[in-house]
């Protein structure tokens, strides 16, 4: 299955300057995400798991290469250009939930809402839909400090997904949780991909958490896998008629 | 959920801070509007005085008298329209703590010269056929309850009447009024042929003179001719434009008012880095919350503007509280200090300059912390390490 709101990192190149030093993260990196997958990024620390979830958030540029979300290039936009882009492409789960403790869980879930041009009842209802999906109706007008870690990030999901963007991209959404709540919410996160159509990207540590992914990658082994294909001049992992077929959407 | 509900949610979030840091911007305010209202007292009576009437008094000090006769030697030099001339008399009801600013005056004249005095037709002339009248302000009028024919006994401790009293009897004969602000209306002017005949002493003399010359007048070159007409007299003069004359009586409390005014540029500069302080440890303090928000599709500027409108709500509400305890103050010290310092007054500038001050003051506070939420990177702040 493959159609334009794919996720395709194409010949990244990510490094970072250390002082003196050049710290190389990705090195022509390539991977596709399709659309309605639930990809689990696994692999020991300082592999850049988080930092490919930054490249397709937006978040941050590689130093080359291009990256492709929903059928649109962008590695070249203006900051401005990525922060408009990201309220209506994105939704984003951290580890932290870093609600704003001065607004009550509806207030929090409406936060996004007040870029969009939804009046304030539609944006009451928008936020209502999204507490309720995530069953958390009964502590709409809960603050923060009043709720449960596990509560707190059903409210940080229902911010990702209250704009109804077509990505949601989760950094170790359930790293501060205890078993049972942590698998309160991969199933949560299952079942907005399996009945919402949601693509979904979970940067883990935990193989249980990968268990509830349609795709797990290994970054390690994929790396590696990569490496030894560039190295015998194999075809890429990135489909480059896909490629070139938005590239000719996008120009059009 | 809006962003100004954000923006008022977030200021009172630190409630002890805020209302600390309020207080400072209170005090701040308050100070200046106190100043500004004592300001206008100290400088509205010499703006508001006509630039062509001259005062010419003893050379060496108003307390030595002059001979009454400068009066006709003056009027004969060219461009003076007219001359009258006033003497000190000092002055107090029923006792001393009564403290009224008493003048006597040339009748006929005096007050063709000084028309910001509105006295009505009939009452001035009647106080001109009547030796022993007084024209008395308004204000006073009111605050001893003195009507047209009332007697008012009045004690000088400087002059003598003939009889050996220092007790002089008046009757009041015109009530003046004052639309103009800085003229005082707690005086009290009274005939100066009564006074030159009841005194037991320095007849023929006066204080001072005043002077209107023709608008299209030289007006330094009017005074050096006054001035060299009785240089070689036993009674040399020195004139002045009377703006220049207040000005120098006044200049005490104007140099004071400059002290003041320097120690409240220190107070509000200190004023604007601690609230510029807390503006930044507020932004250190929300960094992760400014990410979120910018991972979420807020513009930096939009967050810039958000703690503009903090800044803008510390500071206002500050300012307005301060400059309406002032305004409050000030009104309960002109009941107390009227007679000392009439005039106190904010006039509706001060109000702009204060807007102008808390915005100006906003946009230095946010200053800062716009740096800091535009140079936030949202994947160091919120990323994970993995």
């Amino acid at each position: 299955m493959e159609n334009n709101n794919d996720i395709i990192l194409k010949a990244i190149n990510k490094s970072y300057q250390k002082g003196d030093n050049t710290v190389v993260v990705h090195d022509n990196f390539n991977l596709t995400i399709e659309s309605g997958e639930f990809v689990a990024l696994m692999g020991p620390s300082g592999l850049g798991k988080s930092t490919l979830l930054h490249l397709m958030g937006g978040l941050d540029q590689p130093t080359q290469g291009e990256v492709f979300i929903g059928g649109q290039r962008i590695d070249n936009l203006s900051q401005k250009e990525l922060t408009q882009w990201r309220a209506q492409s994105i939704g984003f789960i951290f580890q932290s939930h870093h609600l704003l403790p001065v607004l009550s869980a509806q207030g929090n879930v409406e936060l996004p809402l007040a870029l969009t041009p939804l009046n304030k009842k539609q944006r009451k209802e928008h936020a209502s839909m999204a507490l309720q999906l995530v069953s958390m109706s009964e502590r709409a007008d809960h603050y923060p400090k009043e709720l449960s870690g596990g509560q707190e990030q059903r409210v940080a999901i229902a911010r990702a997904i209250v704009s109804d963007p077509k990505i949601l991209l989760c950094d170790e959404p359930t790293g501060n949780l205890d078993r049972k709540t942590a698998d309160e919410i991969l199933a949560l996160l299952a079942k907005l991909n399996s009945d919402l159509g949601k693509t979904i990207v979970m940067v883990t540590h935990d193989n249980k958490a990968a268990e509830y992914a349609t795709r797990v990658i290994n970054l390690e082994s994929y790396i590696l896998q990569q490496n030894k294909e560039y190295a015998q001049g194999e075809v890429s992992t990135v489909n480059e008629s896909k490629v070139c077929e938005i590239l000719t959407a996008s120009s059009s | 959920m809006n962003l100004w509900l954000l923006v008022w949610r977030n200021s009172f979030r630190k409630k002890t801070r805020f209302a600390l840091t309020c207080l400072s911007v209170m005090v701040a305010f308050f100070l200046f509007t106190a100043l500004a209202g004592v300001n206008h007292a100290l400088t509205a009576s010499v703006s508001s005085i006509n630039q062509h009437r001259l005062i010419t008094s003893h050379k060496i000090s108003i307390t030595r008298s002059l001979p009454i006769n400068y009066r006709q030697k003056i009027a004969a030099l060219p461009n003076i329209e007219q001359v009258s001339y006033a003497s000190w008399f000092g002055g107090f009801y029923q006792n001393e703590k009564n403290q009224i600013a008493v003048t006597a005056v040339e009748h006929t004249s005096y007050f063709d010269l000084f028309e910001e005095y509105q006295i009505p037709k009939q009452q001035l002339a009647q106080w001109k056929k009547t030796r022993t009248g007084i024209v008395v302000g308004q204000a006073l009028a009111n605050k001893y309850g003195w009507k047209i024919g009332d007697k008012v006994p009045l004690s000088s401790s400087i002059w003598m009447n003939k009889s050996g009293s220092f007790n002089w009897e008046f009757i009041v004969s015109a009530i003046y009024q004052s639309n103009k602000l800085g003229v005082d209306d707690k005086k009290i002017f009274f005939q100066h042929a009564y006074f030159d005949k009841g005194r037991a002493y320095a007849k023929n003399s006066l204080s001072w003179l005043s002077t209107k010359v023709s608008p299209q007048a030289d007006v330094e070159q009017v005074i050096k001719s006054i001035d060299t007409l009785f240089a070689h007299s036993n009674s040399p003069t020195r004139t002045t434009t009377e703006q220049v004359f207040v000005k120098e009586q006044a200049q005490q409390f104007v140099d004071m008012a400059m002290v003041i005014n320097v120690v409240v540029i220190a107070v509000f500069f200190t004023l604007l880095l601690i609230v510029c302080n807390t503006m930044i440890q507020t932004i250190r303090e929300r960094l992760n919350e400014s990410a979120m928000m910018k991972a979420l599709g807020f513009s930096s500027s939009s967050l810039i503007s958000g703690i503009y409108l903090e800044s803008l709500l510390l500071l206002g509400l500050g300012a307005a509280l301060g400059s309406l305890l002032a305004s409050l103050l000030l009104d309960v010290v002109k009941q107390g200090l009227g007679d000392f310092l009439p005039g106190i007054y904010i006039p509706l500038q001060h109000y702009i300059t204060v807007f102008a001050l808390v915005n100006i003051a906003a946009a230095f506070c946010s200053f800062f912390p716009a740096f800091k939420i535009k140079g936030i990177v949202i994947s160091e702040t919120l990323g994970g390490k993995s």
